[in-house]
């Protein structure tokens, strides 16, 4: 990494001297299309290591969603030589389930004719099921248990453990799939094998299993939280037509039947070596790491085609929508806007627009929470995903009769930004903050891979070092500009959260009947 | 880049050059032959410095970055207040930061502040309390300044003392609302009793907060006897002692006595199976806590119960709470068990998941069998190693930055952990064998002791799971009633009779 001089900025009287933070990476693209990132740095003897998949639920279609999700379980679950004391026994078992699978599939579907048409009242009853059915049932649960004696259980996370692996995790959001470890510094053999295995002789094991750890986490993130279902519902009014709809862990319905055929189809398109970079950061050396790369992932198969472009995009809304939603939360108002994907130009002007809403300096604080005392709570930010993008304010009401006067603070607060540009001061206040935040972010390593990882699935990794210089450009103008240009009626969606037991209070609710 | 002035170690160009790419790849990783790592632990003596007022720094340069980050931990916190003023301790805290000095009004503060992009914070804790700033180096003198401005002489302002309360009084009326925030409630107050970690804001401790009371807590608790700094980053150490030093030796700081001891929790547990109902129909999937009181820091034992802790529930997938709840029977997405030393008394044994509502005495009785289980078998050749490794491998991220090596430090002298502990805490772990694991589970888990509790719908819980008959509440309790803990009001935290 070296330190460059930006830019040597006099202002309102205070000498700034920037200077902006270059990562300096080493870039490797394997024959089959595989970018390596590498970023030596001294420190502790420790390797950040991760890799990103370009696929996230926005490439899901109907029918699968979740699969994505899914899929970063069943990275866990092992490979041909790990996870299992008998690969050919297994992989015999893996078939048959398969196979029973689709028969009881077949008896489902009656089921689910018969609900359909209003036979029964609840197709996954067992009092609904036939002989057949329930046969099926019964020789599918006796075959997992044949093969449980054949798991090595989580073999994979026992031998990253075993040699000081730490960290290890993944994710998946609207537009990556993320795994990542930190290794001590002599083990990168290991992670090169580790992951080179499980991409090239991957074996989804409790596939079926698995859903139920699936369940449990939606049970947790979502359902059980006091407003996880409205909030899903709040993604799925507010986008239309665009895979962003749907939430990352899928419909349930989709999860609990996602077929085997699906979920290799969606592994060999989105997991082939082409759609994939890996990112080294810390105490290696970038020849060995080559060396390496090439040993164990050139092996991998470029994929037969490339990933299908993103097709269903968002559609043009034209008119406010609008959710009013009871729940044990504080009284809440969402506001939400089509912005613009990540990349676009208008993401930095509106990354800098929230700044000058948010923290204790910024306008919300001042006007809606000290001045009209509307609010305990008011903030707002963008989220440029992949191929669409969206701005949120939110506000939190001192009371719930307030809500919807904050609900017009805020509207009131964006006209203003259309009317008059930002201040010299709060712009400059904004800039000053980003480039110390360059530092700050660059800070750990593992947030140094997990970024780079970032800007490779929504674009590439120079961006990361473009990003200072498109925040510092941004004038009053721009920011003026995206105001007026997103904040509109039309293109708005709005979320009021009232508690649950919430009653309006009004002035004389008596005599006012005539 | 310069090399980090801490780093002691022989680290880094360890791994052997690989073979060419058309070598074999070896058929399973335990083919793989990796050299060893030689690292040694910073030394505590290397970063210390006694400042005036009898104060206390570790300085650990860092020139990777053009940053500096000064934190400072305060020999106070709401243990020293009665029972009322526990809202007064936690305001002093956060209106330092929030309402500017005495000689800038929080607007100028906090404008000037974010100008620089320095960020400085400030709070009291319930037996330790901080403040902090970090800056770009250039801007370290006046961000200094400001810092022991607010240290020194903090505005305490009215309107947005206004503010917090009234943010704080919607935070209470929302306690009850998601059955995680109850269970930490309830499973604290069932372990620890009437104890300074378990008393709870009420709409009564909040309103007795005043600036005046605030200024009072301030002037009996913050002078330099108090302070332990923990300072990274880009500084040279002699200078920057001398600015902390200049700082420390102003005449406005108060004298102060020693700071009372620690008081210990004197509630016994009683073991039992308890419950929270939650009303919501939606409410699907159940928090549980299982525990029992546990072992100090000063206990020798800890490194054995650790070690223990991380083969029973501690280590994630790989322990066999985990492995056996979500693994083989998918009934939680998580589940784990910890055995936290109590700094100044014994801390607790606690295991936790969360299951579908039916589900939850089935992973409840997984949890207890495992416990019983460890107490009574040796644990394998296998998990020993394993968690000798991985402790033992993982050490050096403990200092991985010198944050983390001040900071470690900083702590450690705080809470007077002997010296020389990080020296040999890897033979230490090592040396913890089978037999050592099995007579610390004996000794320190307890499961005929348990506090079981359980929030959520608990009918729902009660009834269990239609598929797997054998496992109820009720029978984990030898048939005996399951107590019921009502909710409290939020705003009064008085709980309904009966």
């Amino acid at each position: 990494m070296t330190t460059r001089l930006l830019a040597l900025l006099i202002l309102l009287g205070s000498i700034w001297v920037a200077p902006a933070q270059e990562v300096e990476v080493q870039e490797h693209i394997l024959d089959n299309g595989m970018r390596l990132l590498l970023v030596p740095r001294e420190g502790d003897p420790n390797i950040s290591c991760g890799w990103v998949a370009r696929v996230g639920s926005v490439n899901e279609r109907p029918g699968v969603t979740g699969v994505a999700h899914l899929f970063e379980h069943m990275m866990f679950k092992g490979t041909h030589t790990l996870g299992t004391k008998d690969i050919d026994r297994d992989l015999e078992l893996i078939a048959k389930l398969d196979d029973l699978k689709a028969q009881i599939r077949e008896e489902e579907a009656v089921l689910v004719e018969s609900y359909r048409v209003g036979q029964i009242e609840d197709p996954t009853a067992a009092d609904n099921r036939s002989e057949r059915h329930q046969e099926l049932l019964a020789e599918f649960e006796n075959l997992l248990k044949v093969q449980s004696e054949l798991l090595v259980k989580d073999e994979f996370t026992r031998i990253y453990t075993s040699q000081g692996g730490s960290g290890m995790n993944a994710f998946t959001s609207n537009d990556m799939t993320a795994y990542f470890v930190n290794v001590p510094a002599n083990k990168l053999e290991l992670w090169f094998w580790m992951e080179s295995d499980r991409l090239a002789n991957p074996v989804f094991r409790e596939f079926y299993a698995e859903r139920d750890v699936v369940r449990e986490e939606r049970r947790l993130r979502t359902d059980s939280t006091p407003t996880g279902r409205i909030n899903e519902q709040f993604d799925a009014m507010f986008w239309q037509a665009s895979p962003y709809s749907w939430p990352v862990i899928g419909w349930s319905n989709d999860v609990e039947n996602i077929t085997r055929e699906e979920a290799l189809e969606f592994f060999g398109t989105y997991y082939a070596p082409n759609n994939l970079t890996m990112v080294l950061v810390g105490d290696f050396q970038p020849d060995e790491a080559i060396a390496l790369a090439e040993k164990y992932l050139s092996r991998l198969q470029r994929g037969e085609k490339a990933p299908p472009p993103m097709r269903t995009r968002e559609i043009k809304q034209l008119a406010e929508k609008r959710m009013i939603a009871y729940a044990e939360t504080r009284p809440t108002v969402r506001i939400r806007y089509h912005t613009a994907p990540d990349a676009h130009v208008d993401e930095p002007p509106l990354l800098v627009l929230g700044s000058i809403l948010n923290g204790r300096t910024g306008r919300f604080f001042k006007s809606l929470i000290l001045e009209q005392q509307l609010a305990v709570q008011a903030g707002g930010g963008v989220n440029g995903l992949k191929y669409d993008g969206m701005f949120e304010l939110v506000g939190v009401a001192r009371d719930p009769n307030q809500l919807l006067d904050l609900e017009q603070g805020l509207y009131e607060q964006m006209e203003l930004l259309k009317e008059e540009l930002v201040t010299a001061r709060e712009l400059q206040k904004i800039k000053n903050q980003q480039l110390a935040g360059d530092f700050r972010r660059l800070k750990s390593k593992s947030g140094l891979m997990i970024q780079l990882l970032q800007y490779e699935a929504l674009g590439e990794w120079q961006n990361i070092n473009r990003f200072s210089e498109r925040i510092q450009a941004v004038t009053a103008e721009d920011v003026q500009r995206v105001v007026k240009k997103y904040f509109t009626r039309e293109n708005r969606t709005v979320g009021l959260y009232y508690p649950k037991d919430f009653v309006p209070a009004t002035e004389d609710s008596e005599g006012e009947v005539e | 880049m310069r090399r980090r002035d801490w780093m002691t170690a022989a680290a880094g160009g360890a791994l052997a050059l690989p073979q060419l790419a058309s070598a074999q790849i070896p058929a399973h990783p335990s083919l793989l032959e990796f050299s060893p790592i030689e690292f040694q632990p910073p030394e505590a003596s290397q970063y210390r410095r006694e400042l005036p007022g009898g104060a206390v720094a570790y300085l650990v340069e860092d020139h990777q970055f053009p940053l500096v980050d000064v934190s400072v931990t305060i020999r106070t916190g709401g243990y020293l207040v009665p029972d009322e003023d526990i809202d007064v301790a936690s305001f002093t805290g956060s209106q330092m930061r929030a309402g500017g000095t005495q000689s800038i009004s929080f607007t100028d503060f906090d404008e000037e502040a974010a100008f620089l992009a320095t960020q400085i914070g400030c709070s009291v804790g319930r037996t330790s309390s901080s403040a902090s700033v970090g800056c770009l180096k250039q801007n370290l003198d006046r961000s200094l300044e400001m810092f022991f401005d607010m240290l020194m002489h903090p505005g305490f302002d009215a309107q947005q003392l206004e503010l917090s309360v009234a943010r704080t009084l919607q935070g209470l009326e929302r306690r009850n609302d998601s059955t995680r925030s109850i269970v930490n409630r309830e499973y604290a107050r069932l372990m620890r009793g009437n104890h300074f970690t378990t008393r709870q804001s009420t709409e009564d401790t909040v309103g007795r907060v005043t600036a005046e009371r605030m200024a009072a807590f301030h002037a009996q608790n913050y002078s330099p006897s108090r302070f332990i700094f923990s300072v990274s980053g880009d500084f040279d150490t002699d200078e920057m002692f001398d600015k902390l030093s200049a700082y420390l030796t102003s005449s406005d700081w108060p004298e102060l006595g020693a700071a009372p001891a620690i008081p210990a929790p004197t509630h016994h547990p009683r073991p039992g199976v308890y419950m929270v109902d939650k009303v919501d129909e939606n409410l699907n999937q159940a928090q549980v806590r299982i525990g029992h009181l546990g072992i100090a820091r000063s206990n020798p034992d800890h490194i054995a119960a650790s070690v223990m802790n991380y083969i029973l529930g501690g280590g994630s997938f790989v322990s066999r709470i985990m492995s056996r709840v979500r693994s083989d029977e998918g009934l939680a997405y998580s589940a784990s068990s910890s055995i936290t030393p109590g700094t100044y008394y014994p801390g607790l044994f606690s295991a936790a998941f969360q299951s579908e509502n039916g589900r939850c005495a089935q992973a409840a009785t997984i949890v207890l069998e495992e416990m019983q289980r460890i107490r009574e078998e040796k644990v394998s050749d296998e998990e020993l190693e394993l968690s000798h490794n991985y402790n033992i491998e993982i050490f050096p991220r403990f200092f991985a930055t010198a944050g983390q090596v001040a900071g470690t430090f900083a702590a450690d002298e705080y809470t007077g952990r002997e010296e020389g502990y990080w020296q040999n805490y890897r033979d230490r772990i090592a040396a913890v064998s089978a037999d050592d694991i099995q007579r610390v589970a004996q000794t320190y888990l307890k499961p005929e002791q348990a506090v079981i509790l359980a929030v959520g719908a608990t009918d729902a819980v009660k009834a269990g799971n239609p598929d797997e008959p054998d496992y109820s509440f009720q029978s984990l309790n030898d048939d005996n009633e399951i107590e019921m803990i009502p909710l409290p009001d939020p705003l009064t935290m008085k709980y309904p009779e009966g």
